[in-house]
């Protein structure tokens, strides 16, 4: 994992390091994924019997424990819906560079995948995805500023600041505008070696107000860049950005809210974050232009985002959270602070504008990167 | 080389044999070309195709910024780390052509022993020594040779420190093999002549090695500039080699076109080296044939 992680790779490395610490073991989380299989019932078994004859929906994912929990709760659940049907979860990692060999090459072999919102505008301009049919995709499944032309997805995830509160005594850094302050809150700062949210981050440190960061000042938010990048180190996996605050390298960052969990529970709250001003992102699942399953994957997407059940699930085991509008009510309450789109939390974060990345991303990208490399 | 010359009869059969022996390696090579070399100039084309036909990604080499600074970068870092790696690989190899039975053993275990280990495993090996907190700082800061943690990662410095130690066996295997063919009775000859061992050393040995100094070094600094995953975790992100440049392009912002104009330089520059090479030592010596 060499370069930039994607949120997606992480989850399925942040799974690994859980199983790995014993703070789930493996029977946990199969119990777990089995009671969550059996709401189906047994329809499950005669579906599988069927399955060598049955139409097949390909998802693409980033691999390891991922591959196991979106085949239980995306994959199952699916099946058991409709007999016949089998959900097949390939690991290979769809990188944007990938599905677009494979759509060019006219050879599709995937139907969808575990995608970026960034990624989907890409492809999805350059004509490359099948557009989302919201006739088949309930808008009224989705929360609002989730629902993409070319992409939409059953979790949600967010960029939160984390901080390590011993070093800041009962005044911890709250908004961006503190996390640049380096006479106030001193220390390294730590960012993503990628530029989507990271200007975001950059803006509102500067003073601009949440609801003007779109559309982005790109040469501002260098400006304010150039002025951090020599207090600043980078993060390229989830891994490395929860290990920078872990070891004391950085006392202030932005990472994962799936990261910060883990931080805050190791630490016992000592290394702990705060929903203010993050930036939340949905889950993006686009389909390949001219892909085998053709509208069985509209539905299977459907299913996903319809799914409340199985999105809080994903939130106890991930702390991805649900985007449909019904699962909030559903969270357990130890589980609602660890939930981006929890009402509460969620009024406080910015939505993310995948538009304007999708549009920008590649010119914006190279920029950040020079930046931070000179 | 290979045009037969039916004039001269004698050498019918030679002529022959040669083309039998293409007949027997034609399978191998239609191979190559089939599934190699076809697909890669298929690649490489995407650099005058896209995102509009023309050489407009070949005129990034001269106009853009962003290019320029990462050939730059690269071309620094591979520089210093081939210099670094030849002075440490020569001194290696000298000591290994030096000793004898367990002290052979030991010099050759302990410069392969590195090419066992996962690239990733040394990478973090140096993170944990190099960082602020690191093992190094920690130390020096407690001796009181320093009141302040010196930056040794997350820099060029980190990265060329990684690369060498990813490279010593790479310089140390032609050095060694090189002099070993040395006849070390010429320096004895030469100190009898009366010349000092340095003399001995510079007008003798170091002329006679002088082959397997340009071998490792053209050797080092191929591989050095295809590295990725050293510069991604020792550089924290501030080191921007050629490597990791075209491998955001391709997988992450699918800028295709400058991506692959970028690998057509890449290989461009190591065959061009590699030609070099050629000319000035035995290839075939090189790689072990006898």
């Amino acid at each position: 994992m060499t370069h930039v992680q994607s949120f997606q790779e992480d989850c399925i490395a942040l799974a690994h390091e859980k199983l790995a610490r014993g703070q789930m073991t493996r029977r946990q989380f199969n119990a777990a994924l089995a009671a969550l299989g059996a709401l189906g019932g047994a329809g499950a078994m005669s579906g599988h019997a069927n399955a060598q004859t049955a139409k097949e929906v390909v998802f693409v994912n980033w691999g390891g424990v991922a591959n196991e929990a979106f085949g239980k709760y995306y994959g199952k659940p699916f099946e058991e819906k409709n007999p016949g049907v089998k959900v097949v979860m390939d690991s290979s990692g769809p990188t944007t560079g990938k599905i677009r060999a494979m759509v060019e090459s006219k050879k599709v072999t995937w139907d969808t995948c575990d995608g970026s919102v960034t990624s989907g505008i890409l492809l999805g301009g350059l004509g490359m995805l099948e557009p989302i049919d919201y006739n088949i995709v309930k808008k009224s499944d989705i929360l609002p500023g989730f629902a993409y032309p070319y992409t939409v997805g059953p979790y949600s995830f967010s960029n939160v600041m984390i901080y390590d509160s011993s070093k800041f005594g009962n005044d911890p850094p709250k908004t961006w505008v503190d996390f640049f302050d380096l006479k106030k809150y001193p220390g390294k700062r730590m960012l993503r070696r990628d530029a989507n949210c990271m200007f975001e981050t950059l803006l509102m440190g500067d003073g601009v107000a949440m609801d003007k960061v779109y559309p982005i000042d790109v040469k501002r938010g260098l400006e304010v860049l150039k002025k951090i990048r020599k207090e600043a180190v980078y993060w390229n996996s989830g891994s490395e950005s929860e290990q920078l605050m872990r070891t004391g390298e950085a006392t202030i960052g932005v990472l994962w809210n799936t990261r910060a969990k883990v931080l805050h529970e190791e630490t016992k709250g000592r290394i702990t974050w705060t929903w203010n001003q993050g930036i939340l992102q949905p889950a993006a699942f686009p389909i390949l232009k001219g892909n085998p399953a053709g509208a069985l994957a509209q539905q299977f997407i459907a299913s996903c985002c319809a799914n409340v059940e199985a999105q809080v699930g994903l939130l106890g085991f991930f702390a991805n959270g649900p985007t449909n509008p019904r699962a909030a009510e559903k969270v357990p309450d130890d589980l609602k602070k660890f939930n981006p789109t929890d009402p509460a939390n969620a009024k406080v974060q910015l939505i993310f504008d995948g538009e304007w990345w999708g549009k920008n991303y590649t010119e914006v990208n190279q920029q950040y990167l020079d930046t931070i490399a000179s | 080389m290979a045009a037969s010359s039916p004039a001269k009869a004698p050498r019918m059969r030679g002529d022959q044999l040669r083309r039998f022996y293409w007949l027997l390696v034609m399978p191998a090579v239609l191979m190559m070309v089939g599934l190699y070399f076809f697909p890669l100039a298929k690649v490489l084309w995407i650099s005058v195709t896209e995102p509009v036909p023309g050489i407009g990604n070949y005129a990034k080499l001269i106009t853009s910024e962003s290019v320029h600074k990462v050939l730059i970068v690269t071309l620094r870092i591979c520089v210093i780390t081939t210099a670094v790696t030849l002075v440490l690989g020569y001194v290696l190899s000298y000591a290994m052509v030096q000793a004898k039975g367990a002290w052979l053993r030991g010099l050759t275990f302990f410069v392969l022993l590195p090419l066992w280990i996962s690239v990733l495993v040394r990478a973090f090996s140096w993170v944990t020594l190099l960082r602020s907190n690191g093992v190094i700082n920690q130390a020096l800061l407690s001796a009181g040779v320093i009141s302040e943690p010196l930056t040794l990662l997350r820099n060029e410095f980190g990265v060329i420190v990684g690369m060498v130690h990813y490279m010593v066996p790479f310089a140390v295997l032609p050095l060694y093999s090189n002099m070993r063919g040395i006849d070390l009775r010429l320096i004895a000859a030469a100190r009898l002549l009366g010349a000092s061992p340095w003399r001995a050393f510079r007008r003798i040995f170091l002329p006679l090695s002088l082959p397997g100094v340009v071998a490792s070094g053209v050797l080092v600094f191929i591989f050095s500039m295809g590295f990725y995953v050293t510069p991604a975790l020792l550089g924290g992100g501030r080191v921007f080699m050629i490597a990791e440049y075209i491998g955001v392009q391709i997988t992450q912002t699918i800028n295709w076109g400058l991506g692959t104009m970028l690998a057509t330089l890449l290989l461009v520059c190591i065959l061009t080296l590699m030609a070099l090479l050629g000319r000035i030592v035995d290839m075939r010596k090189l790689f072990g044939a006898a």
